[in-house]
């Protein structure tokens, strides 16, 4: 789906932000991009629909290289959901921001109508379509900003620090509608610095540092490579901390992510194994 | 550091921004800065002359050299120069008088270049190369919070207007950069700015304005409540750094009145014309 | 030990609005203590630190009803310099509370403001740049900080001030897990070397208790619960009742203990829970 080969990138008169980054991103995947502030994960993002151009190699979108195309054209295949909802909220109310991307893309009254109601549903907005959004909560602003970007339907979902300034529960809520989309086939890739969330939601992890790849692999071998992570300032979740404090005991907790899986691996190794065994 | 973001080193380069140097002209008073800039320029409208303008440009370029930051000055002085000379071509088609060197189309008479065209029109070019060049020497070498020190301790200009002036500067950076994340949300919802029809250009400006000025309403609600919490406006203030007005600085104001005046006498007698 | 600071039933309702946004509030804070508030989004949290530095209900119009007393004076009665004076604050967004160009000024700017001679201003910087461990930033230009940088630039003008009291209001949503982690080391020294008295607003829970001693936790405007966070965790409903969680370490002990496969206190912290599974194992066999 979204195919980057020896991309680099630098604003105008200064230091490149990307260097020679080359890594594939299949249809269907779930990828977290992690990585310091200023590491250039919010840079790479904006390869992926054209609002940066690569200043060397190519990013291609489903076959399409970014730079023989615009953002207005790839916002049909890659939908980017911004931190800030208030970034782009601008009219009275829910149904006409929602319905702002597919006015855009020149599709019928009809239509419009059809790809709001449809997006509303997908994030639990239809109780409000008639309402300013501006007093809405912020969660509930951004939840209009994610609909708004559904509407276009694309196929890829970019999210850039999508619960950044939410409670825990309007957290999840969003990641639990990108996850049902997820499982209705769509690629998801997203920034945060909530690792729990990387290892609650994300199937592939991808490590930037200093404009580089410092790690691309499974969420568990990730986490499970801790000094490669210190290295760039980033803790792994509790959980394989805790695990990974074991090691000179020579236990076999194997790799849980979740309270779950290292529940059932103390208890389950069948509770009485765990008491007996060790 | 992480490098900035385009459009922050953008706007740095268009507020002519201190630079930190170590120099004769750096530890100046800012007040005298100040009065320097405002003799520069009146000197500029006091006289008229080619000669006389072309030296007050050059003394400029000479304080920027002392300042030692004429290397940061040349893309000033070279915009400068390109405006000046736009203008210029316009200057000289418009004076008629004086002797003929070369006539763009024969037989008209309306559009020739004459020596006292070219004269005049030289010395307006660096007139206003002298009128627009001093302010950005005044603000490299002067922190602007000192000239608001200035501004409201001696020239008794109530502080909150030179706080407000201060501090928008201070945000341009910051809306710049709010203004990019904007353009790059709605760019991502398909919208448009490149439209040819006037109208629908207008409204294309509606999905950036609005936004914009929500959240910089709601930065400066947040920025009002820091300053109250940190005693804003609640009585006389202090101020870290003073500067005291030392000898340098009252000689090189007293050269300057005297420049002044001498310049006046020169224009009332006529001596140059 | 008196109270350096005691609310009693105190609500407030914002002009315009038909709900109460805080409502029968009661507690006291003792001198040094460092308080963590947290609750899901539009509990309140907000609102409270506005009443605690007095722009509620000075500047913010509404309906107030109670008392907030700091060292035994009301708010309603002090001029609101005076508050700021005793009560230092520092906000979320890094980027809307610094108002000066450099840092030494921004640090200046609240001094400069209550009349303080410029030698003492001199002094105060140094002093307060070396609570926080900044010294190196002193003639940085503020914007090119980290936002952890700039966070701490902003904790340092409020502790300029010489305030009893420190409330901050999420100084970490925008920062990484770094700059983070910065901002709390620093609020624990300033909290254990200066007794400076601490109330912060945190979502990010992990680490909220791993560094402070009480928790409130907020829902709808009311005070819900009032714990040491050793207790909160022994009582995972008080946060999931409000849609917020305890940390996984503890969960995980929480629910082997609920098992009968441990027995001991729960963990706050990564390093607590291993040496609670070890005893764990070393209880079972």
């Amino acid at each position: 789906m979204i195919k980057v080969e020896q991309l680099t990138f630098a604003y105008p008169n200064g230091m490149p932000v990307l260097e020679n980054l080359s890594f594939e991103i299949k249809s269907g995947e779930f990828v977290a991009l992690i990585g310091q502030n200023g590491a250039g994960k919010t840079t790479l993002l904006k390869q992926f629909n054209g609002l940066l151009k690569p200043t060397g190699g190519t990013v291609r979108i489903d076959g399409i290289d970014t730079r023989n195309s615009t953002t207005g054209i790839l916002a049909q295949k890659v939908g980017f959901l911004f931190q800030n909802p208030d970034h782009q909220i601008f009219l009275p109310t829910v149904a006409q921001e929602i319905g702002f991307g597919p006015a855009n893309l020149g599709c019928s009254r009809e239509e419009i109508d059809r790809r709001v109601r449809e997006a509303a549903a997908q994030v639990g907005l239809e109780p409000y379509l008639n309402e300013n959004p501006l007093f809405l909560s912020k969660g509930q602003r951004q939840r209009v900003a994610f609909a708004s970007l559904l509407s276009m339907r694309p196929q890829v979902m970019v999210l850039d620090e999508p619960t950044t300034g939410q409670d825990y529960r309007e957290g999840i809520e969003i990641m639990e509608m990108v996850k049902a989309l997820h499982r209705q086939g769509h690629t998801v890739i997203f920034v945060t610095h909530d690792m729990e969330l990387v290892a609650r939601y994300a199937e592939r992890v991808i490590v930037l540092s200093q404009g580089r790849i410092l790690m691309d692999d499974t969420c568990r071998r990730v986490f499970y490579q801790p000094d490669v992570l210190r290295r760039t300032n980033l803790f792994p979740p509790q959980i394989p901390t805790l695990v990974q404090k074991f090691d000179c005991y020579q236990e076999d907790f194997g790799t849980p992510l979740s309270v779950e899986e290292l529940y059932a691996t103390i208890t389950g190794c069948g509770g009485e194994e765990y008491v007996h065994c060790s | 550091m992480p490098p900035l973001p385009a459009a922050e080193e953008k706007s740095m380069s268009i507020v002519a921004n201190y630079l930190n140097r170590d120099s004769v002209i750096h530890r100046l008073h800012p007040l005298t800065k100040l009065f320097w800039s405002l003799w520069v320029m009146g000197l500029s409208f006091l006289f008229s002359d080619l000669w006389s303008l072309a030296a007050l440009f050059f003394s400029v370029v000479a304080i920027a050299a002392m300042a030692r930051m004429l290397r940061e000055m040349v893309p000033v002085f070279k915009g400068l120069f390109f405006f000046a000379l736009f203008f210029w071509a316009f200057q000289v088609l418009l004076i008629a008088e004086g002797r003929p060197l070369l006539t763009l189309i024969p037989g008209n008479p309306g559009l020739r270049i004459t020596d006292r065209g070219v004269f005049i029109a030289t010395a307006m070019g660096f007139r206003l190369m002298v009128i627009a060049s001093s302010f950005p020497v005044l603000l490299a070498t002067t922190q602007m919070k000192d000239l608001v020190v200035v501004l409201v301790e001696k020239l008794k200009i109530p502080y909150s207007y030179a706080f407000m002036f201060i501090t928008s500067l201070r945000f341009i950076p910051t809306f710049m950069n709010e203004m990019e994340q904007i353009i790059q949300a709605q760019c991502s919802r398909a919208h448009r700015l490149d439209s040819r029809n006037f109208v629908t250009r207008f409204f294309s400006i509606c999905p950036l304005a609005i936004p914009l000025l929500i959240t910089s309403v709601k930065k400066a609600e947040r920025m009002a409540i820091s300053m109250e919490t940190r005693g804003f406006g609640i009585g006389k203030r202090t101020y870290l750094h003073r500067y005291d007005f030392n000898r340098v600085d009252w000689l090189v104001s007293f050269g300057l009145v005297l420049t002044v005046i001498g310049a006046v006498m020169i224009n009332l007698t006529g001596m140059w014309n | 030990m008196k109270p350096v600071i005691s609310i009693e039933q105190l609500s407030f309702t914002y002009a315009g609005s038909e709900h109460p946004a805080i409502s029968e509030i009661s507690v006291t804070v003792k001198p040094g203590e460092f308080i963590g508030i947290t609750g899901p989004a539009g509990a309140g949290k907000s609102t409270l630190i506005l009443c605690l530095n007095g722009i509620i209900p000075h500047f913010q119009h509404g309906e107030y009803r109670g008392r907030v007393r700091i060292d035994g004076v009301e708010t309603l009665t002090m001029h609101c310099a005076e508050i700021s004076r005793k009560v230092g604050s520092v906000f979320q967004d890094p980027e809307a509370q610094i108002v000066a160009s450099t840092v030494e000024d921004e640090i200046a700017f609240g001094l400069e403001n209550f009349g303080v001679e410029p030698d003492v201003i001199e002094a105060r910087i140094t002093d307060a740049l070396q609570r926080i461990g900044i010294e190196g930033l002193r003639h940085r230009s503020t914007t090119e900080l980290s936002g952890g940088q700039k966070q701490r630039v902003a904790i340092a003008a409020a502790v300029a001030l010489r305030p009893e009291i420190l409330v901050l209001d999420e100084p970490t949503s925008e920062l990484d897990p770094l700059g983070t982690k910065e901002v709390f080391e620093v609020l624990k020294q300033l909290n254990r070397e200066y007794g400076l008295t601490i109330i912060v607003v945190e979502q990010k829970i992990n680490i909220l208790l791993e560094y402070i001693e009480r928790l409130w936790v907020m829902n709808g405007g009311r005070l819900v619960a009032d714990e040491p966070p050793r207790r909160i965790v022994n009582q995972p409903e008080l946060l999931t009742d409000v849609g917020l969680q305890i940390p996984p370490v503890s969960e995980l002990m929480y629910r082997l203990k609920a098992a009968g496969y441990y027995s001991g206190e729960l963990p706050l912290t990564v390093d607590e829970a291993y040496w609670a599974l070890l005893k764990c194992r070393g209880g079972k066999r």
